[in-house]
Order: structure tokens, then sequence, then C-alpha cells
């Protein structure tokens, strides 16, 4: 009986103090059928005086009592542990690496007289958290190295959350930021916030709360920290966006990928006793970390990726408002970006980002976390996770810059994104000659393509480019003339004694290679011929001389035109059809830029 | 001077001037100042560079803006003019030297798409 226990580890334990590798003897083994995942033993251990039946072996020594190698009365000497302080203020001693060195046969029975050791209410069977799932009665079951533990992997990302690492000793060095897991508790790190969240509340069956969060890096890599609660009272004010601070004591979890396009495996959670402290010192500090994806590769991405892009803003809309599907109304904001690949990508900003954004003097956007949109296309949308920097102070930035400035400008963007209407000056615009509508088929696509092309007006159709409409708002059905004054609206089932004059007009326009077919409905139409369809369809009952000078008028003009080609299929006859979007005059200043810039680009090929 | 409407007229700026010495030419430039006599002005090209025009008979009206000049070119920067004309703003946007200088760097950089643009020399 060479061997001796460590007396005292049992108390040291509970009180959450480090003991260097005791030696214990194990006085009870209870399998636990952990769901999906592999079993876990929990252990009843004896230092001779007391036991303590909170001992939890990881699951690859799960050999040791699986082989019988370990059974009731051994001795082992516990060389690696890490001690876990539940809710409650129970500790859990999870056995990392241990090693049995007196068998049970050898020690033949218990040694001493050891008692269940008494601070709190430490029992044998170590009650589970009220309400906790039977399977489930110890928090820490996946800790280290256990791949396998899959199934239970939610379990542990939920409820590690009460889970504070206990960090005997206070403050420890600065770790980089990719250090970090769960299962370690004694680090602090440098690390600088880079975005953080407004204040979010919820309400569910479960009760309210609130919560924010952010986003730090240091140099090694970042990550997602959320406040809830108590803690956002006592940081929210105080943790400013740019700042760096030393970071201790934080609660990490499996990062739940979905909400945050944050690149690590893990997120913070604040806890009562984490700390946040200002550091001066910031320099090397990075402000954030990017990987900003070219526009041009935008396609070769998935759907929905979560990606970095910078990129200057060539255009802005205006805000506008929408409703969402469960009745809330935010603010939209679509933008263009372009980059030096030479695309252009629309990206939709929401909510306060979609309201302050200035995007005078084309600025430099970068975004962090946006979300890959196959819509139109490609597109981008920044989420509630997105980090917008206008102007960020990064390199990449002044690249872009120097870049617009000397030739970006100039270049005519091609757009990852095709947008409707558009149609003028604006940046959106996909320019194509009228011979390659035939030349790569556009059009014959599932969906309908849209294009802008210069072009003149070379014939006008005058014959049934006005109809009788319903007179009602929004109603633009054909009415029926029931010869007693009154004309008749199928879709309103109403007779009115009224009805407006709408244009449908048929043009054909031609540029120097080819000619098309349109259709002008009734605000372009109305934009081509100079008038409004109420005065033409008054001019042509009174004057069709008059009526047709109009026509004469409106013919052999140039116009920037945005146009959309399907192919329509009418009496097995299939043919494409162009339907005129918008109709602008040609700004012949930026049409004669884009011809120079095209032939340069010709040249250079 | 007949012959001057009725040749072609390369379109040049400034730096070319030397290379039509007594072809005739058009050019277009912004007004940089009007010579006491009234017999001649400067010029400037979209590349800021200077040309100095030469008239027959003295101006009798105040010139301002961007103005297009064709005649005979007399020296390394100067031309003689047959006429000239002020390019007015369209529609409120002025017009762009700087542009119209690329375009004119394009009609020399392909002569063989712009024939009767570029006279050659031979």
């Amino acid at each position: 009986m060479s061997v001796k226990l460590t007396e005292g580890a049992i108390e040291a334990f509970t009180k959450g103090s480090v003991v260097p590798n005791p030696m214990l003897q194990v006085v009870n083994i209870r399998k636990i059928d952990g769901g999906t995942g592999p079993a876990r033993y929990r252990l009843m251990m004896s230092d001779g005086l007391y036991t303590m039946s909170s001992f939890m072996l990881s699951t690859q020594l799960n050999s040791l009592a699986e082989q019988d190698v370990m059974a009731p009365n051994c001795i082992c000497l516990v060389k690696k542990n890490v001690t876990n302080t539940l809710k409650d203020g129970r500790r859990v001693v999870i056995i990392l690496d241990m090693e049995v060195v007196k068998s049970a046969e050898e020690v033949g029975g218990k040694i001493g007289e050891p008692t269940p050791y008494v601070e709190g209410q430490t029992k044998t069977t170590a009650p589970p958290a009220p309400a906790a799932p039977a399977a489930q009665p110890l928090q820490p079951r996946n800790v280290p190295t256990s791949p396998g533990n899959r199934g239970s992997g939610r379990d542990f990302g939920k409820k590690a959350l009460s889970n504070v690492p206990n960090t005997p000793g206070g403050s420890s060095k600065v770790v980089p930021i990719a250090s970090l897991n769960p299962y370690q508790s004694k680090w602090t790190i440098r690390a600088r916030v880079t975005n953080k969240g407004g204040i979010r509340t919820w309400s569910n069956s479960r009760g309210d709360g609130k919560l924010f969060s952010m986003e730090i890096v240091d140099d090694s890599g970042e990550i997602r920290v959320t406040a809830f609660n108590q803690e956002v009272d006592k940081f929210f004010t105080l943790i400013e966006t740019g700042k760096v601070y030393y970071i201790s004591k934080g609660t990490l979890k499996i990062a739940n990928k979905q909400y945050s396009s944050v690149k690590n495996d893990y997120e913070m959670t604040m806890n009562g006793e984490t700390t946040f402290i200002p550091c001066d010192d910031c320099q090397d500090v990075p402000m954030v970390q990017c990987d900003f994806v070219s526009i041009a590769d935008l396609e070769t991405r998935e759907k929905d990726a979560i990606l970095d892009v910078i990129g200057v803003c060539k255009s802005v809309e205006e805000v506008s408002r929408i409703t969402t599907k469960n009745n809330r109304e935010v603010s939209k904001r679509a933008i263009s970006l372009v980059d030096a690949s030479g695309k252009m990508v629309a990206v939709t900003l929401w909510g306060d980002e979609a309201e302050k954004f200035d995007g005078s003097g084309q600025p430099i956007l970068a975004i962090k976390g946006a979300r890959l949109s196959d819509f139109g296309g490609r597109s981008l949308s920044a989420l509630f996770s997105s980090t917008v920097m206008i102007n960020p102070d990064i390199p990449e930035a002044y690249k872009l810059r120097g870049w617009y400035d000397k030739e970006g400008h100039a270049l005519e963007a091609q757009s990852m994104t095709e947008l409707k209407g558009g149609g003028g000056g604006g940046g959106n615009t996909n320019w194509k000659m009228l011979s390659d509508v035939k030349t790569e088929h556009l059009g014959h696509g599932e969906k309908a393509d849209y294009f802008s092309c210069v072009a003149n007006i070379v014939y006008l159709r005058k014959e049934n480019c006005l109809y009788q409409a319903c007179p009602t708002q929004d109603c633009n059905k054909k009415v029926v003339d029931q010869h007693n004054g009154m004309f008749r609206c199928e879709k309103c089932d109403r007779e009115f004694p009224n009805f407006k004059y709408r244009l449908i007009l048929s043009a054909n326009i031609a540029d120097c290679g080819d000619n098309q077919w349109v259709t002008c409905f009734q605000e372009s139409a109305e934009a081509i011929l100079g008038h409004d369809a109420d005065y033409l369809g008054k001019l042509k009952e009174s004057s069709e001389t008059s009526f047709e000078e109009v026509f004469q008028q409106a013919n052999f003009k140039m116009y920037n035109f945005r146009i959309r080609v399907k192919l329509e299929t009418y009496n097995d006859e299939s043919r494409i059809k162009g339907t005129v979007m918008d109709v602008q005059p040609v700004d012949h200043l930026e049409y004669s830029k884009r011809l120079l810039a095209n032939i340069r680009k010709l040249e250079a090929q | 001077m007949a012959s001057v409407y009725e040749s072609p007229k390369t379109r040049i700026n400034t730096s070319m001037l030397s290379q039509y010495i007594n072809r005739p030419v058009c050019f277009v430039g912004r007004l940089q100042k009007v010579h006491p006599t009234g017999k001649s002005f400067t010029l400037l090209d979209g590349e800021g560079k200077m040309a100095t025009v030469e008239l027959n008979d003295p101006l009798d009206e105040e010139l301002s803006g961007v103005v297009e000049v064709i005649g005979v070119v007399s020296g390394k920067a100067t031309l003689s003019a047959t006429a000239y004309t002020v390019l007015r703003d369209d529609k409120g946007k002025p017009f762009d030297l700087e542009v119209y200088n690329e375009g004119l760097k394009i009609i020399h950089d392909f002569p063989q798409y712009y024939p009767f643009e570029v006279a050659t020399s031979s």
C-alpha cells in the first residue's frame, strides 16, 4: 500500500482551487447515456477524507471504464483536469487525462472513511439543474477534444451559457483571439471593437430580454461577443466602436453561423465576471478584418454566402420604405458598387444604414458580412450583422480610390445585377447594340433580359396607338363602348360615362447596326411623342393632320432606351417582344465618354 | 482661302499643330485672351496647351467660352483663321474639352476608321 491518496484534494476541488496531479480513489462509476453522443462516465472519487461525485470522464478516457481498467476502489492519478462551476456554484471536475496506478483488486477496498464533502448541497448525486432533461445531468458534457459529440453540441452551446469557466488567480496574460476556446478560462485578449450593434429586445413564451452584439478583432482573428440583460446595462454605453480593450472572462460557446459572418468557430457571451478594460496603446491592433471578394468573382459564389466586399459607390438611389412580411416597415436604399474588376453590383442597405447613407462624392464603401443573393443575377444585401464602412481607413480603400480617380470613373462598369427601371444615365445599365439582341439571343432565357441602348426612332405606328381605358385610377383596362354614351369596364364590372386615353405605341428603333420593334406604354410613349395621352386622344378626334404631325415631329430622335426583351409565342409563332421600360434623353457627354472608353477597351484587346 | 472650306480639315490639338503647317485644320479650344488689337486671340486646348489664332479682320464681337476655328496652320503654335464659331453650352452643360480631346486622339490613333478626318501627309 505504497500509494497515498492526496488528502484535501476534494475540498480544494469544491473550492475551485487547482490541485496538481491528485491521487484519488474511485468510489463509484456511473454510465450516463447521452442521447446521440457517446456515453459519458461520471465518477465518485475519494481522497480518503471526503468523496465527491461530480467528476466527469472526458470521452477519450471512456475506454478506461469500458474495458474495466477502472473499477470501484482503484486508485488513479489525475494528470489533467478542468474545473467548471455551474450556475448554482457547484463544481464539476472534468478529467482529461488520468492513469490507473493501482487496480481495484490490488487495493481491495475503500481507503479510510470518506464522507461526502458538504459545502453547498453537494450530495452523492449532484442533482441536475432544475427542469434539465434527465439525460443531461451535468452541464459540461462535451468537454475537450470530443469531436464525436455532435449530437449534444447544441445542448452544450445553450447550457454552457451559464458555465463560467473558473479562473482562479484573476488576470492572466494576453492571448490571441484565435486561441480562445470553451475549455480554457484563464485568458485576457486585447482586441478592437469593430462593429457594435444596437440593443435588441426579444419577447417570447420564456420571457423577454435584451441583448447587443459586437465584433472584436486582433491580428490573429475575430470573434463575436454578445451581452444579455444586465450586461447590456453594464456595458452598452461603455463600449465604443473602434476602441481597444483588454477583455477577460467571457463565456465561449460554439458560434451560430446563421446569425453571424464572423470567422470564428466560437462566440463569446459576456457574463457577470466579464471585464472590459480600455487599452490606450492600440496602434498594432488592426481596425477590421476583411476578406474582400472581387465583384467579378461574386458570380462564382454560392447564393446566400456571407462575404466582404469593397467598392466605389457609383450611384445611389433614394431611400424607400417597404413593409416586410411581418408587417414591419423598414427603410431600404439601393446603391451600386464598382471595383477594379470593372464589374458592378447592386447592394441594398436597410434601416438606419439606408437612411444615414450619403453617397455624395462617390465614397468607398466596404461591407463586411454582406449576403449574396441571386436576385437579378447577383446582388448583395447588408444584414443586421454586416458592418458598413464608408471610406474606411484601410489600404484596400486607398488603392480603390486611386484606381477609380485615375481610370475607374471613365470605365463603363458591367453590372452583375440586372435592374428593372434604371434606364437613364445611372450606373445600373447593361449597354447593348441592337444587333446584340440577336447575336446574344437576348430574351431567350427563362427570365426576360433587360438592356440599355442608344437608338433613334425610325418609325412610329400611329394606328391603334390609343385606346379607351377605364377611368378608374389604377385600372387601365380597355372599356367597351356601349354606344349609349356609356363605357363598360369588364374588370371593374361597371359602366362609366367617360374613359381615359391610354397609349400603347409600337415603334421601330435603330442604331448603326440593326433595328428592333418595341412597344412603348403610357409614360414612355408620352415621352417620345412629347404630349400626354389625353391631349393626343383629343387631337386625334379633332384634327387628324395635327395628330400626324406629332408623329412626324417625334421621328428620328435619339434616346437612351431601357428595354425588356422576352421570347413570346402566339399561335405557334415565337418572336422576341421588346418593351420599353424607360426612355431618357441622351446625355451626350456621358455617351461620348462611354464610346471613348469602349474604343480604348477594344484597342486593348 | 476658299480651299479651306472645300478641303478636309483635320481636327487637331496644340501639340499636333507643328505636323500640320500650311494645312487646313479645325481647332477647338477655350478662349484665354483676346489681343488688344482684336486681330488675334489665344485658345487653350483640352490638354491646357495654348495656341494663337490670327484673324484677317479684327473681331467685331466679344468672344468667350469654347471656340471652334477652321484655318491654316501658319506656325508652330499659330493658325490663321478662316472662320470661327463659339460652341455654346448645351442645355446648361458646357462643352467638355477634355472629352473632346480624347475623341480627337482616337481619330488620330485610328486613321483607318476616320479617313476623312485625318488627311494623310503624303
